[in-house]
């Protein structure tokens, strides 16, 4: 047995020098596993997968309400997002923010900082990652890897997140040494990180329980982490558990993060955006069968941080209303601005919210410039 | 840490094990053996090590004065003090807050205004465990059945020895004594095979079959008013076998820890499903908490040697501790009076129930202990209660989602606990067939583990 477990251990080393990319449901998690310190994902690499599906139904572990697509996922050279060297064609604006600004689960050409660009004419770099909160300094030291000097920086910020906060002076200073660490070191340490954290093995160990525990040879363990709803033209919808009860939660509003954001992204003149995308069960739970009432001071956490944002000065677009409207118009027709099986919006809702931001966003039309912006009492905004 | 979790295998166990036999000479290996208890200890919450190490450093001292002194007077202080200690211990921290919620219910229920605070205590994990290593070692001490060490890292090796720490068994010093006073002298390859086959085995019975059945009956239990006759009987004869899967299975891995580093732990479960009556079962039921409070609780309360009304106290008073020691809840207390009742009533139809076939009393007892197992699994008195009066009254309702899977894992169970040998009736020495087949089955559960989180043992919370 000494052996065998031995055996095993070699096994399970052995493998975490392998590629995880055909284990991989998604992009997300393949190409994020050696990620260096200070970027989103690796650099240079470009995952293809014909039949990906949503996190939801991954989180569920339910197969039957997957909806497979193809995804290419492609990363540049400072480990973001973005297809070919953005320095070439002019960079207007920056987007951070979460998987909703990165855009998983559609391809390259369709995420929001992609279908900006193709609207406006003005190159909007990606610069979306898991840490959805980056303090300016990350985006100042971006900024000047890009050649960009002033121009926007759109913050997207999904509902389901919890509220940005101000990082400590210690994590900054961290950020910092980080940021001065030579490349080769970064690639080693991430290179290590990915080893020592991603495990090919459990992945296939998990897949082989998970086909077991389908809900008919044992039950699906996996279950309590979605919330499964009907939606009233017949279809299913899938939501994660956590994002459900969040909404049904009383959440204070606080917006010194942006305000401090802003304050030091003035010093590098650039702009502040907020664009507040609304989370998938705030937008489809009227249209869901059998779901809890909205009690008081629940329901209303975006209207109220847009509210707050303005008060403060801060330039923000809620996607909240409009996405509303056109969930309802376009359920008769079955269309959707989510993945019915992912948190994720898809290509029609990022569209919409492409050409909402375009509306509002005073560069369109213009040579790309990088003039102030301020924002109107009534939320649009102009130089 | 968990003896079925990832890092405990490929880390902590080989690191203990390569290090323990590369070190010569008792006092190395006793330090070793304590350090790594409390390693071990410390991956659930270092901040809890002081506690144990409290206890043991009062027990310890309580030796050194037994060694001392021979005044009653002042050993019986050196009997109680440590005791006393250790029970104020376990009370804070096991039982407080259920005392301070029962006598604020009950003052209320008096027309009175207790509001005696209810505070944030965390249980720590083991302390029902190694307080009862260390009052053993006192008690026996005390009396005389042992001689106290003076070697601080021996006695704190003993009570910290990570294989028995969390979970049991309740390990006597007299014991493993021997063991110890021979540790310099421990032969690696003597004891390993059958170590493993121990270890193997518990990891078969813990991770394949205890953790299935509870993948099963745990999700249709959180839904225990829906369930149908049918069900709500599948549950609770499938919690016995998970109940006993998981800690029999535990108790192998101990052993067979204990044999990998040159200790013979004592036998924990001896086949209790094979029981003809239910003083038989608690004889082969968790042979080391039942044998301690047999020991310390029952045969000084005079034990049967008395009328039959007192015998019948003894025995009530025994298992209402027995049960209370399992949990500060009172379906533990409730459970424990059931077993009490059981004995009496078994003592007093032994004559006609001895005429029974064989087969019978052993169902009948399994039944009775399945039936008090309900009181035991159920969250409260309300569960309790619908579980009984579903599998008494045929009531329509749900299946259980994976029933083929947990009728598949009771035959298999069935099969084992009722028919098969136990691990200490067998050799332990497999023919290269058998040993394929434990390397599969392993590997099996190797994979479980990586597929999944370890699941904690039953035991873990008292």
């Amino acid at each position: 047995m000494p052996r065998l477990l031995a055996v095993v251990c070699l096994l399970d080393i052995g493998l975490r020098f392998t590629s995880i990319d055909p284990l991989s449901f998604r992009a997300w998690e393949a190409v994020s596993r050696s990620r260096p310190p200070g970027a989103a994902f690796e650099p240079n690499r470009q995952y293809r997968k014909d039949r990906t599906y949503g996190d939801a139904a991954a989180m569920g572990n339910i197969p039957e309400l997957r909806q497979y697509r193809r995804e290419v996922f492609t990363t540049d050279a400072f480990g973001f997002r973005n297809v070919g060297d953005m320095r070439a064609r002019g960079v207007a604006a920056i987007m951070i923010g979460d998987s909703s600004a990165v855009g998983s689960g559609v391809s390259d050409d369709q995420t929001l900082p992609a279908r900006l660009t193709a609207l406006s004419g003005c190159g909007v770099y990606n610069a979306g990652a898991e840490d959805a909160t980056p303090d300016p300094d990350r985006v100042s030291a971006l900024s000047r890897k890009l050649g960009v000097h002033g121009g926007l920086v759109i913050h997207l910020y999904t509902e389901d997140r919890e509220l940005p906060t101000v990082p400590s002076i210690r994590k900054r200073s961290v950020d910092q040494i980080l940021a001065l660490t030579p490349a080769w070191m970064s690639s080693v340490v991430a290179q290590i990180r990915g080893v020592v954290t991603v495990s090919p093995l459990r992945i296939l160990s998990e897949r082989a329980l998970r086909a077991l525990e389908n809900g008919r040879i044992l039950p699906n363990s996996y279950a309590v982490n979605v919330v499964k709803a009907a939606v009233n033209n017949g279809d299913t919808m899938l939501f994660p558990a956590a994002h459900v009860r969040n909404f049904y939660r009383k959440r204070a509003v606080a917006v010194n993060y942006w305000t401090w954001l802003q304050n030091d992204l003035r010093t590098e003149h650039q702009d502040l955006l907020v664009l507040l995308v609304p989370g998938k069960y705030s937008v489809y739970r009227p249209f869901l069968v059998d779901q809890p009432p909205v009690g008081d001071g629940m329901g209303d956490y975006l209207a109220r941080v847009e509210r707050e944002l303005r008060a403060a000065g801060v330039p923000v677009l809620n996607l909240a209303p409009m996405f509303a409207a056109q969930a309802a118009a376009r359920l008769a027709r079955r269309e959707y601005l989510y993945w019915l099986d992912d948190t994720h919006w898809n290509a029609q809702g990022i569209d919409l919210a492409a050409a909402a931001i375009h509306a509002a966003w005073p560069l369109a039309g213009s040579p790309c410039s990088s003039d102030h912006i301020v924002s109107d009492v009534d939320g649009r905004m102009r130089k | 840490m968990l003896f079925n979790s990832l890092a405990f295998l490929f880390a902590f166990l080989p690191i203990t094990y390569l290090v323990f036999w590369r070190l010569t000479g008792r006092m190395p290996r006793y330090v070793w053996l304590t350090l790594s208890g409390y390693v071990f200890y410390s991956f659930w919450n270092y901040k809890f090590c002081s506690l144990m190490l409290f206890s043991t450093a009062g027990s310890y001292l309580a030796g050194l004065g037994f060694l001392r002194w021979q005044q009653p007077a002042l050993r019986r202080l050196c009997m109680v003090l440590p005791i006393a200690l250790d029970l104020a211990l376990l009370g804070f921290f096991k039982y407080a807050n259920f005392a301070a919620r029962n006598i604020n219910e009950i003052s209320v229920w008096l027309g009175g205004r207790s509001t005696l605070p209810v505070l944030d205590i965390i249980l720590p994990i083991g302390i029902s465990f190694y307080t009862f290593h260390t009052i053993t070692y006192v008690l026996d001490a005390y009396r005389g059945a042992i001689t106290p060490t003076r070697n601080f890292f021996k006695y704190a090796a003993y009570v910290s020895l990570f294989s028995q720490l969390v979970a049991g068994p309740i390990v006597r010093f007299r014991q493993i004594a021997q063991d110890f006073e021979n540790i310099d002298r421990a032969d690696r390859t003597a004891d390993s095979d059958k170590g493993w086959s121990f270890f193997v085995i518990g990891m078969v019975e813990k991770v394949l079959i205890a953790d299935t059945i509870a993948a099963v009956i745990d999700p249709a239990l959180a839904h225990y008013g829906q369930l149908s006759t049918v069900s709500a009987w599948l549950c609770a004869v499938g919690f016995a076998y998970q109940v006993y899967f998981d800690f029999a299975g535990y108790s192998d891995m101990a052993i067979g820890l204990g044999y990998l580093f040159g200790f013979r732990l004592p036998q924990n479960f001896n086949s209790p499903y094979k029981a003809v009556d239910i003083a038989d079962l608690w004889r082969r039921w968790h042979i080391s908490m039942s044998s301690f409070f047999r020991d310390y609780v029952y045969i000084p309360l005079g034990g049967s040697r008395m009328s039959g009304v007192l015998t019948a106290r003894n025995l009530m008073f025994t298992m209402f501790l027995c049960g209370l020691w399992h949990g500060a809840n009172w379906t533990y207390v409730v459970w424990g009076a059931y077993q009490g009742v059981a004995l009496i009533v078994h003592r007093m139809v032994r004559g006609g129930w001895e005429q029974l076939p064989v087969w019978t009393r052993q169902v009948g007892t399994f039944a009775v202990w399945t039936l008090g197992l309900v009181i035991f699994r159920a969250s409260g008195f309300g569960m309790a209660a619908t579980l009984v009066e579903k599998m008494f009254t045929w009531q329509g309702g749900d299946e259980i989602v994976g029933s083929g899977a947990l009728l598949v894992m009771l035959a298999l169970s069935a099969a084992i606990a009722h028919w098969a040998p136990n691990t200490f009736e067998m050799h332990h020495q497999w023919s290269p067939k058998w040993v394929a087949g434990f390397a599969v089955v392993f590997g099996i559960c190797l994979l479980v583990l990586y597929g999944s989180r370890p699941t904690p043992y039953i035991y873990f919370q008292f």
